[in-house]
């Protein structure tokens, strides 16, 4: 993996809605170097035949939940923590429709 | 202590604990909010729950409804719980009185209790050292003696370290023995739900509150809850102990083996068979970057949840995307949002191969080697750290690039392989606490109890508190 | 140069379930908004995952319908994107193991049978509902978390009629397998179509365009068609196809660009740590299996084969899960099976636009649908009197009472008959003579007469044996 550049970092903070100063994007490409090391210690471990742990218990549950409506919040609830709300809604500026 | 203690004067011993709270805050800032327990103490009077009347804390990442809930981010500053976790009610049900939520490093993201947002968090036994993190508050609180019981939580080690700086009892029960419903998350497949107390007793007790079944966490296990406290065992003799040797070769601090070493000794004494184990070093070099490959992907993911948009601290933008990310941006410190980029880099699809799904089987060769080295024996201990707790100015615990200490970082296989671990102090070093780690085999906490409770006998550090000169 | 169609379909479907895919919500059907919310819907923090049986039920019911083969194991993963409408930032889905796999559905274009393959079925939850309101958005979050199943087929469908009879094939496996509403208007079925065009023999594949949000069968047909017309101009002028997504316009009958593709969003898709694998058991998958209903074209068979309705008629009834339900309903309580198909299909249907979105059943019972066919087939009443019965029962009233308060029941009584039939022929000697002459007609006319007489009670048919044995009579 090559080393990453500045603009990739600006690039991936946008991708997950962040923004950086310059600094902090100084800072973040230091520290990839830092994951660079530490993949280098995770390549040398063999993991030829080795399935990833996703839990750490892998049996399969065979629990469902019944089809059964058991909690509602009440719309003063769902809306209490709402930044700006409007008969109802939840208000963001406007979307581009899709 | 509350094992086996009933509360007689509830009113008080409430009042008490938030009196004792309130003024050690402004030296040990360990509380995020303090909570209205009025009602909660009438509740309690007429409870029949084991905790009846208890004032307790919870970490501030523990859902509360109707009650401020922050996971000490900004982006959460005024958010107010749509809902009790489900610990929450137990402890509720439980007759505990919730006397306020306490400090932790932003989500639960960090060891040493300087990045909450309320400002850094300060180790009773010496304030210009750290408690330890992520859960912080909830350690100093009970290592102060405001209150017996704090709930924390336990990602990477934060119940277990900030246990051994401050002198107290810290639990991590098994994976899925405590319903995670509720608990704002770091990493789902290595969040347990912790807690701190000053005895073993106590711990005990804890548990059958906390654990059991959760049908809202598909995680949470069927196992039944046990009776701990009243078959708590300390009978050292016919147990068979294992040393994790990687850790003892990575101690520098004389005092620390010194300590240990003596409660060994002890232990050999009244009966127990204690052998050296060792696992792979190659292996478990890789425990701190296999932690937070994992960590950070699952946290970021976990996280995207917060964007201004139906909850929380929102900052205006003209479009969505603006909107969302200066929310965000503005809502998260640099360190947070440094994670977040990472934890993304390794969730792209090109890079996950080679990041996110390496740790995994780095992981499970860890957890393979955990397993292997409890085989034989029925509980496996090492000293909780290193060193005493650091001072507030030693930020070298902060970089990503930290020592690959196996010392400072090998408890994280308890979250790994999701094995019951707990940390009791063993001693002082210079007035500053140490503790020892213990980890027994999945859902074997009663085994856990037992030789934490040998070995409390052994230590004459029950119940062991630290004079804060308020 | 001719060109041959690739075209592929991407169905999502709500499910029939009470609550949400992974919360105790109730799903909401036109509800206030957020009025159908939890914390979990909302994507609050410290929130998880916990899954609905009946979804689960539901889609292997539509893995057996569309032959597709179970993976007993469920797994989810999280598809990560930001959006407003994405409570959580991400979208639990099951990416790399869906529950389905490899299946297929039958169907008929043109009058030729053809396979369609589906290459994969799977589970997930659905966004939340935008509404642009002048400058700004308003959103609510009562459709977040509804289960969804997504079903994509392979690129076996080669033209319009093919895509429109293959979407009409699902909405019919769907509906009679009582695991959706399938109502493309409302959005409980969503279709999107995939189409490219290459030189036959050709290799390869030709450039894909995407055509979303097509809101029924016969815009399915139409924008197909439009966008093979537009394909084709562009190829045979020389130019390239750009890789889009459009929509239909009915208006201008054409297909219209949304977006040029960016270039593949990266979802970082990742295994969902907060749900563990869910074993379907033998017990479980077993039980689904024996509970599966009976699809349009079993119906269909069981129509001709066990009650002798023509195909014909067995195709209409069994055009929709309601009328279908209907006429079973009607006929569990004895009407007669042919008679009832008539009538539903001469009668009802004309004017079933009149009970606007109410069930059929609930519209006019089956009992009293019953009852009025079994009155006819009685002999008491005539079938035009039925018609007029009927046209009181849209409004409500039971068909007994109807009979009743309008002095309808036929007159069957032979005495009866006999003094009307009498007092006939006594008033009309002239038709007598015109009958023993061989005049069929004045028969009629008699009829006729005794008709108007009795005000229309009479039972034609029984009049006309008796006036026939009282003529002889004469």
């Amino acid at each position: 993996m090559e080393r990453i550049s500045k603009k990739k970092v600006f690039k991936l903070a946008q991708q997950v809605m962040l923004r950086l100063t310059d600094e902090e994007a100084d800072n973040i490409v230091a520290e990839f170097d830092t994951l660079l090391k530490q993949m280098d210690l995770l390549d040398q471990i063999d993991t030829t035949h080795v399935k990833e742990m996703i839990f750490p218990f892998e049996e399969p549950t065979d629990f469902f939940r019944e089809d059964i409506v058991d909690h509602v919040l009440s719309v003063e609830d769902a809306l209490y923590n709402a930044p700006i709300e409007e008969q109802g809604y939840f208000v963001i500026p406007k979307v581009v429709k899709d | 202590m509350f094992a086996n203690r009933k509360i007689e004067n509830i009113e008080n011993e409430v009042m008490t604990a938030i009196s004792v709270a309130r003024k050690q805050q402004p030296l040990l800032n360990a509380m995020v909010s303090f909570m209205e327990a009025d009602e909660a103490v009438e509740h309690a009077k007429s409870s029949s729950g084991k905790l009846a009347g208890l004032p307790i804390v919870l970490k501030d990442n523990v859902l509360t409804k109707g009650v401020r809930t922050t996971g000490s981010v900004s982006i959460l500053d005024n958010y107010i719980g749509a809902y009790d976790a489900t610990i929450t009610t137990k402890l509720k049900d439980a007759g505990a009185v919730i006397i306020g939520k306490s400090a932790l490093d932003g989500l639960g993201m960090g060891g040493t209790g300087t990045n909450c947002h309320t400002g850094f968090v300060h180790n009773p036994y010496d304030l210009s050292r750290m408690a330890g993190g992520s859960s912080a508050g909830s350690a100093a609180l009970v290592a102060s003696g405001a209150v017996s019981f704090a709930i924390g939580s336990d990602t990477g080690d934060s119940v277990r370290k900030p246990a051994s700086f401050v002198g107290i009892v810290g639990v991590k029960p098994t994976y899925g023995r405590i319903s995670r419903y509720g608990i704002i998350p770091y990493a789902s497949s290595l969040d347990h739900v912790g807690y701190f107390t000053r005895s073993v007793e106590d711990a005990a007790l804890a548990l059958e509150v906390l654990a059991g079944r959760d049908d809202k966490d598909m995680t949470s296990s069927f196992r039944a809850v046990e009776d701990y406290l009243a078959n708590l065992n300390g009978d050292l003799s016919g147990k068979t102990i294992g040393i994790l040797g990687n850790v003892i070769d990575s101690i520098k601090n004389e005092s620390t083996l010194k300590l240990f070493n003596d409660l060994v000794e002890k232990c050999k004494n009244v009966g127990a068979t204690v052998k050296i184990v060792n696992m792979d070093p190659k292996r478990l070099q890789t425990c701190l970057p296999v932690y937070y490959i994992i960590a950070n992907s699952e946290a970021t993911a976990n996280h995207s949840n917060l964007d201004g948009v139906r909850f929380g601290m929102q900052e205006s933008g003209d479009t969505l995307e603006e909107l969302m990310t200066n929310s965000r941006t503005k809502g998260f410190s640099f360190l947070l949002r440094k994670r977040f980029i990472i934890g993304s880099y390794s969730l792209a699809d090109e890079n996950q191969e080679l990041l996110l799904r390496k740790a995994q089987k780095v992981r499970r060769l860890l957890v393979e080697d955990y397993k292997a080295a409890l085989a034989d024996v029925d509980v496996l201990i090492a000293p909780a750290s290193g060193d005493v707790a650091p001072l507030l100015t030693d930020t070298s615990a902060d970089q990503l690039s930290a020592r690959y200490l196996i010392a400072e970082n090998y408890m994280v296989l308890g979250n790994f392989s999701g094995y019951p671990s707990m940390t009791i102090p063993m001693g002082k070093i210079n007035g500053l606490p140490m503790g020892i780690n213990i980890t027994a085999k999945p859902f074997e906490e009663q085994v856990m109890f037992d030789v934490a409770f040998g070995m409390e006998n052994l230590t004459g550090c029950k119940n062991m508190t630290a004079e804060v000169m308020v | 140069m001719s060109f041959e169609v690739i075209i592929g379909i991407e169905i999502h479907c709500e499910l029939k379930t009470k609550t949400k895919m992974f919360s105790g919500a109730p799903v909401s059907f036109g509800n206030l908004p957020n009025t159908c919310v939890n914390e979990i819907d909302l994507g609050h923090p410290g929130t998880l995952p916990s899954l609905n049986k009946r979804a689960v039920e539901l889609a292997i019911t539509a893995c057996e319908l569309m032959n597709c083969e179970v993976d007993r194991l469920i797994r989810f993963d999280r598809k990560n994107y930001y959006y407003s409408d994405l409570p959580k930032g991400f979208q639990i889905t099951q990416q790399f193991h869906p529950i389905g796999r490899g299946g297929y559905v039958d169907i008929e274009a043109d009058g030729v049978s053809k396979r369609i393959g589906i290459n994969r079925l799977h589970l997930e939850e659905d966004t939340a509902k935008q509404f642009h309101h002048g400058d700004v958005t308003w959103i609510d979050f009562n459709r977040a978390g509804t289960p969804l199943v997504e079903i994509v087929s392979e690129p076996d469908i080669r033209s319009g009629k093919e895509a429109a009879a293959f979407v009409e094939k699902m909405k019919s496996l769907l509906e009679f397998g009582d695991i959706s509403d399938v109502k493309m208007e409302e959005g409980s079925l969503r279709c999107d179509v995939n189409i490219s065009l290459r030189p036959y023999g050709f290799d390869g594949y030709g450039t894909k365009v995407e055509i979303k949000n097509l809101n029924s069968v016969n815009n399915v047909l139409r924008a197909v068609e439009a966008e093979i017309v537009r394909q084709t101009e562009i190829y045979l002028k020389g130019e390239s196809v750009v890789q889009s997504t459009r929509r239909y316009d009915e208006v201008s009958r054409k297909t219209v660009l949304m977006r040029k593709k960016e270039g593949a969003v990266d979802y970082k898709y990742f295994p969902e740590p907060n749900i563990p694998p869910v074993l379907i058991s033998d017990e479980f998958y077993n039980r689904v299996k024996s509970q599966l209903p009976k699809t349009a074209s079993q119906r269909k068979e069981s129509y001709v084969a066990e009650l002798g309705l023509s195909d014909y008629d067995a195709s209409i009834l069994t055009s929709g899960l309601d009328l279908s339900n209907f006429f079973d309903a009607i006929v569990r309580f004895g009407a007669p099976a042919k008679a009832t198909a008539n009538w539903l299909i001469s009668e009802v249907l004309s004017v079933s636009q009149l009970r606007s979105d109410k069930k059929f059943a609930d519209w006019i019972k089956p009992e009293h649908m019953a009852d009025l066919l079994i009155m006819v087939s009685e002999g008491k009443i005539s079938g035009k009197q039925a018609k007029e019965v009927f046209a009181d029962m849209i409004l409500g009233e039971a068909p007994k009472d109807i009979v009743a308060k309008k002095g309808m029941s036929q007159v069957s009584d032979e005495g009866q008959l006999l003094v009307w039939v009498t007092e006939i022929l006594n008033g009309n000697a002239q038709s007598i003579e015109d009958f023993k002459n061989g005049k069929d007609r004045a028969l009629g006319f008699l009829v006729g007469q005794v008709m108007k007489l009795s005000k229309g009670k009479a039972n034609p048919a029984m009049t006309s044996e008796l006036l026939v044995k009282e003529l002889s009579k004469r």
